[in-house]
């Protein structure tokens, strides 16, 4: 076996003080290496310009403009400052090597040059940035995404059905679907949100209401069994007739049966109406055949099996009377409106219709838009019903329809958190009732609950904002983290799309795609339900297995199968059934979700591992530092090393790192991925790629080695500053549904000291963010663009 | 997801409508055939077609320029076509290369396809690109058709993550902008598609329902009128586009009363998407077709897979990804493949349109009165150049297009001024369409 372990050209390290952490936290947000030396203060007029001149004003100049850019007017660290978006862009085209081009009688800078012209001009911002006046910044007004409208609809109306289904897909930036600069809404999704609001109103509130639904049972099939074919049967003499109704909802019944008595001493038989054994009424009944009579009750009675029944009373013997039954009649329940029609069209009895129409209408749009109706608005709403009335609807059927006026309204659609004054200035706290829906919709992607909105209505949610999320993440519907947070960052969604060739991954089927998704789910579930360390993410030495997962990653029981025991090791038992167990692995290779199959799958090539995609994710996803994007021309290799491009995966890939447009990102790219060899293209292990045997040490610039996926997740574990900092972005970005900006950065430079402090607890990344300024303060008067 | 149904069955259901003498039924088409000469001669379609990831150039190109000239390997599918299109060499989408941005060419080359404007590399923040030719169409001519534009795709959006180099999914998943901020999303679903077209019940119902609609829309209206000032100015955009969705919405209702009724096709309605990636494609030309047909609008972009996809055809025996085929750093057998993925794309074109040759309308066929474009903004794959790009032409555009030919135009033509001539073709006159420098000469021979 060839076993390559070359150190890799190492093209960023800026000086051996900065290490690996440098290495891998090359990054273009305006982040500047904490060992960076404070610079003088003109240093960019000198030095910077200098830069400039030698390599970039030829083109960029007021004249030639080329690509529209001119950088000659930037000639001290003020003018640097007001054009940031500018030099956020150059630092990144300067330091993926883009620019300057090469081109013929010209030096390109070294790498020494590059790297102090990059730290020079983020030094400027970061300095500019240490005495930055607060700002938190300004979300554009967020549309409802479709899992948000799903849940919304879910907790407003009490139903869970999936309005959304027919949406248009939302559209994504920064990674996520809840960016509100990115969420359009066309005219199609206008027509769908009306179709919606219809479907969701019918079903809320049920116009014309159905009949109460009539059971008969003729006396021959009531119970006990009789083989008999009775019209009018007699009542045994010990014990009921009776029948079985099992019950869809509860409510108030009619139950009725028709007999006649004979009495041979005239006086009236004495009988009972029974509900599960017990007694509702009794009557004497006299009737003849000729006349006979109805007994009826009614009884409020609970969903589920009901038995219903007669029985005689009067005392057995001699002269006793014999009471004949027809039949049994069950109506009911006498109120047909579903759970969600009582609860929405609720009202105050005793007082005039107009204010009853208010005060459902109050309730409704209150909750819709997650904040008090005005009486304007109820006003209004109360107008379309009484207008529909004069039309000749029913009060019902006007309240459906001012539902669906309230369901595509822009306040129900959108999470606007109006402000009176929108344009003045400084930073100002949001309401309370758009601090509930922030947080409502960060940790549930939902509406704020009657809890959230009750103690906003107080003013007191701010307050209590430590213990409401504790309270929150504890609620099962917390798992919308999972779901649309985790799913999204570690980039999850995507495998739902993925088709491994059936021919190389026979194994790969729906099932056991729908179980890769399923066990990252549970392991993440388990980090924000356990409050875990976020670093488990990373080496937590316990997943979540059923039969086929284990089957595919070839791990056995060793613990007999304990639920919630089970130990994983190469002998043992195979895992049984399609139930998850919790599974703890004592070889620190397949721990965190660098080792489920959902990630290892989801970087993957259709036919082939992809060391580069892998790397690059980890880069990206896991440290936030992501590599430049390639440079747009690369050049082809030469014929004769070509020929060369032989060998393992491995030997090939660095045989194509000799190519220095390469190299500088590959060499931090391709080490990492190949730390994962061991794992194909769908997860499961492997010794040997076709014939060649699986090389899964690497260097990384910098010059750490390791051997595989144990040893490179110790790597790191030991960039778990980067590791978090890139989680509070991520999570942050969601939270906030914007971008973060450079001026963002004491946040979270504060949420991360909170942290590390706090064992990287996941319950203190949570509720840092919530208490961030970002997230409780709204910018005043914007910034003009 | 519904349940894939057999594009042969809906077929079944569907070509019963194509067979119906729809111009018998059909209101004011029915004056296009009974008297071609009174004025009312059949009306112009366009349609553009997206596919992504750039071609196989060498297969593309043919070599003979002008009339007498022969399909090269990709091309083949179409030979039963040749007479009805234009291949055109040499067109340029100028916007789609970075002037500056960096990377993120697929993103870019969708995103400047239809509009000639360079979007704004962003990944969120103020996403921005251009009208897209199909948009300014619509906004001309769609007050003649119930639906003014239809929009649909072979993929849906991106699922997660940054698509391309720092821009957002958005750009390389839409071709179709309404606004040069509002880009309009496509129909995947070919049930949702039928239903856009022909409503989801009866029109007795469609009537009463619109008019609840209308209701609503009114109160909405005026309820939210007062919250432009509350908000701030990024928050007006996002108000203003929900504004114009509810006109846009109302327009259409008032349209659908007035416009004769739309026979829907009788037989069983798409019910999903199927499973097969072709059946899905030809299930969405079907519809393309039937829109076209029942004169329900007259303007359609379809992008057949987003830019960069990476779907393996296996169904031809390629199973490695599109988009990594695509890189294929000058591999022969890689080069073959993506050939193959080409030539798969364009047999599906040669589907649509022999399925648009086979409706008889007035004095030709339904062919005659479209112009199909269909192309990439990639033109080689593996160096993401958008200078000389794969673009076809078929249709004769009512006679204002002589077909037949190969066409090579200067280096660096914008490719937006074929968009200008083909708006031209439907009468709609613009000064100018993104980075156009005026019309493309010689269509008409």
């Amino acid at each position: 076996m060839m076993r390559l372990r070359r150190t890799l050209p190492f093209l960023w390290l800026v000086s051996a003080a900065l290490g690996l952490g440098a290495v891998l936290a090359v990054r273009v947000a305006p982040r500047a290496p904490a060992a960076a030396p404070p610079a003088p203060p003109d240093a960019f007029a000198k030095k910077g310009v200098a830069f400039l001149e030698k390599h970039c004003l030829a083109c960029h100049n007021a004249k030639l403009r080329r690509a529209d850019l001119s950088l000659d007017a930037f000639r001290t660290e003020a003018s640097l400052l007001a054009g940031r978006k500018t030099w956020q862009n150059v630092v990144q085209m300067v330091r993926s090597g883009e620019m300057p081009p090469p081109k013929k009688g010209r030096a390109r800078p070294t790498l020494e040059e590059v790297e102090s012209f990059t730290l020079l001009v983020r030094d400027v911002f970061a300095r500019a940035d240490r005495g930055a006046r607060l700002d938190p910044g300004r979300v554009t007004v967020r549309r409802l995404n479709r899992s948000e409208y799903n849940n919304t609809v879910r907790d407003l109306i009490g139903i869970d059905f999936n309005p959304a289904e027919d949406f248009p897909s939302d559209d994504i930036g920064y990674g996520f679907d809840n960016i509100g600069d990115v969420l359009t809404l066309s005219p199609v999704l206008m027509e769908r949100y009306l179709a919606a609001a219809e479907s969701i109103a019918q079903r809320a509130i049920v116009v014309p209401l159905p009949k109460p639904p009539q059971r008969w049972v003729g006396s021959r099939y009531l119970e006990p069994a009789t083989p008999k074919a009775y019209k009018w049967r007699p009542l045994p003499p010990m014990g009921p007739l009776h029948s079985l109704h099992p019950l869809t909802m509860a409510g108030d019944y009619v139950f009725r049966v028709r007999v006649y008595a004979e009495l041979p001493d005239k006086a009236p038989a004495r009988v009972a109406l029974l509900a599960d054994g017990k007694q509702l009424k009794t009557f004497d009944v006299t009737a003849t055949q000729k006349a006979p009579a109805i007994l009826e009750v009614t009884v409020p009675l609970a969903k589920g099996p009901r038995r219903l029944g007669v029985t005689l009373l009067a005392p057995a013997g001699a002269k006793a009377p014999t009471v004949h039954v027809e039949w049994f009649n069950l109506n009911g329940p006498t109120d047909t409106r579903p759970p969600s029609h009582k609860r929405i069209t609720a009202f105050a009895p005793g007082k005039p219709k107009g204010q009853q129409t208010r005060e459902v209408l109050r309730r409704f749009a209150s909750r819709a838009y997650r904040r008090p109706a005005t009486n304007d608005e109820v006003d209004r709403l109360a107008k379309l019903v009484e207008a529909s009335e004069r039309r000749g609807e029913s009060w019902e059927a006007g309240i459906q329809l001012a539902l669906q006026a309230v369901l595509v309204s822009p306040k129900f659609l959108f999470r606007l958190e109006l402000d009176d004054r929108p344009a003045g200035p400084g930073p100002r706290p949001v309401g309370e009732h758009q601090l509930a829906s922030r947080l409502s919709y960060f940790l549930w992607s939902s509406m704020p609950d009657d809890e959230l909105l009750a103690l906003a209505a107080k003013g007191t949610l701010g307050e209590q904002l430590d213990r409401q999320v504790a309270r929150m993440l504890k609620s099962p519907k917390a798992k919308a983290l999972t779901e649309n947070f985790a799913m999204q960052w570690l980039q999850l969604r995507r495998l739902k799309t993925l088709s491994p060739d059936p021919k190389l991954f026979p194994t790969f089927t729906e099932q056991l795609r729908n179980d890769m998704l399923k066990e990252t789910e549970l392991f993440f579930d388990a980090i924000v339900r356990e409050d875990r360390s976020v670093l488990d993410l990373l080496d937590g030495n316990f997943t979540f297995l059923n039969a086929r997962l284990a089957n595919h990653y070839k791990v056995y029981d060793t613990n007999g199968g304990e639920y919630g025991k089970a130990r994983a090791g190469k002998d043992g038992q195979p895992f049984r059934g399609e139930t998850f167990v919790r599974v703890t692995f004592h070889d620190g290779q397949r721990g965190g979700i660098l080792g489920h199959a959902s990630v290892l799958t989801v970087t993957s090539n259709p036919t082939r591992t992809s060391p580069v995609k892998r790397g690059r994710w980890v880069l990206e996803q896991l440290l936030g530092t992501p590599p430049p994007p390639p440079p747009p021309d690369v050049p082809e290799l030469p014929d004769s090393e070509k020929a060369m491009l032989m060998g393992s995966l491995r030997q090939r890939m660095e045989k194509h790192r000799t190519n220095p447009a390469c190299a500088s990102c590959h060499a931090r790219m391709d080490p990492i991925g190949f730390a994962f060899e061991n794992f194909d293209a769908i997860g499961a292990f492997r010794t040997h790629d076709g014939k060649f045997k699986i090389d899964a040490s690497g260097t990384l610039p910098g010059g750490k080695s390791f051997d595989g996926p144990g040893g490179l997740k110790r790597v790191l574990k030991g960039q778990k500053e980067l590791v978090a900092r890139n989680l509070i972005e991520k999570l942050m970005t969601y939270a906030l549904g914007r971008g973060l900006e450079h001026y963002d950065k004491p946040a979270v430079d504060k949420i991360e000291a909170a942290l590390a402090r706090d064992g990287y607890k996941f319950s203190t990344l949570v509720t840092e963010i919530a208490r961030s300024a970002p997230f409780r303060l709204r910018r005043g008067k914007e910034e003009t663009r | 997801m519904s349940e894939p149904i057999s594009r042969r069955t809906v077929l079944r259901g569907l070509g019963a409508a194509i067979a119906l003498p729809w111009l018998d039924a059909m209101g004011p088409l029915a004056s296009w055939a009974a008297a071609p000469r009174t004025g009312h001669p059949a009306p112009n379609r366009m349609a553009f077609l997206y596919v992504p990831n750039g071609k196989n150039m060498a297969d593309w190109t043919p070599k003979a320029v002008g009339a007498s000239f022969e399909l090269p390997a990709i091309l083949q599918p179409l030979a039963a076509h040749k007479n009805d299109l234009l291949v055109l060499s040499g067109l340029t989408a100028d916007k789609a290369r970075a002037h500056g941005d960096g990377g993120g060419d697929h993103a870019r080359a969708l995103a400047a396809f239809l509009t000639g404007s360079q979007p704004r590399k962003t990944d969120g923040t103020d996403i921005r690109a251009g009208i897209s030719v199909d948009q300014v169409a619509a906004s001309r001519i769609g007050d003649q058709t119930r639906l003014p534009s239809l929009e649909i795709g072979g993929e849906h959006g991106a699922m997660a993550g940054n698509c391309d180099s720092g821009y957002s999914c958005v750009y390389s998943s839409t071709m179709s902008w309404r606004s040069s901020t509002q880009p309009l999303p496509k129909e995947v679903n070919p049930r949702l598609v039928f239903e856009r077209l022909f409503g989801a019940g009866p029109d007795a119902q469609r009537a009463r329902r619109d008019l609840k609609r209308r209701s609503v829309l009114d109160f909405v209206r005026d309820d939210a009128g007062n919250l432009r000032n509350k908000v701030g100015l990024s928050d007006r955009r996002k108000l203003d586009e929900y504004f114009s969705s509810i006109r846009d919405v109302e327009v259409r209702m008032e349209r659908a009363a007035k416009l004769p009724p739309v026979l829907a096709p009788a037989g069983p309605r798409p019910a999903g998407v199927p499973a097969s990636f072709q059946e899905h494609v030809r299930l969405l030309c079907d519809l393309m077709v039937l829109a076209f047909q029942a004169d329900v609008t007259r303007v359609i972009t379809f992008v057949l897979a987003n830019e960069g996809s990476n779907r393996p055809y296996r169904e031809i025996g390629v199973s490695e990804g599109h988009h990594d085929l695509s890189h294929h750093e000058n591999k022969p057998a890689k080069k073959a493949k993506i050939r193959d993925v080409n030539k798969f794309h364009v047999t599906q074109l040669a589907y649509l349109l022999t399925r648009l040759k086979a409706v008889r309308e007035g004095d030709g066929t339904l062919l005659d009165h479209c112009m199909v474009a269909y192309g990439s903004g990639n033109s080689d794959g593996n160096a993401h150049n958008h200078d000389d790009l794969p673009i076809l032409l078929a249709g004769r555009g009512c006679g204002t297009i002589q077909t037949g030919r190969h066409l090579k135009f200067a280096k660096e033509t914008p490719l937006n001024n074929l968009w200008v001539s083909m708006l031209d073709r439907l009468n709609v006159k613009v000064a100018a369409l993104g980075d156009s420098t005026g019309g493309l000469p010689g269509l008409g021979g």
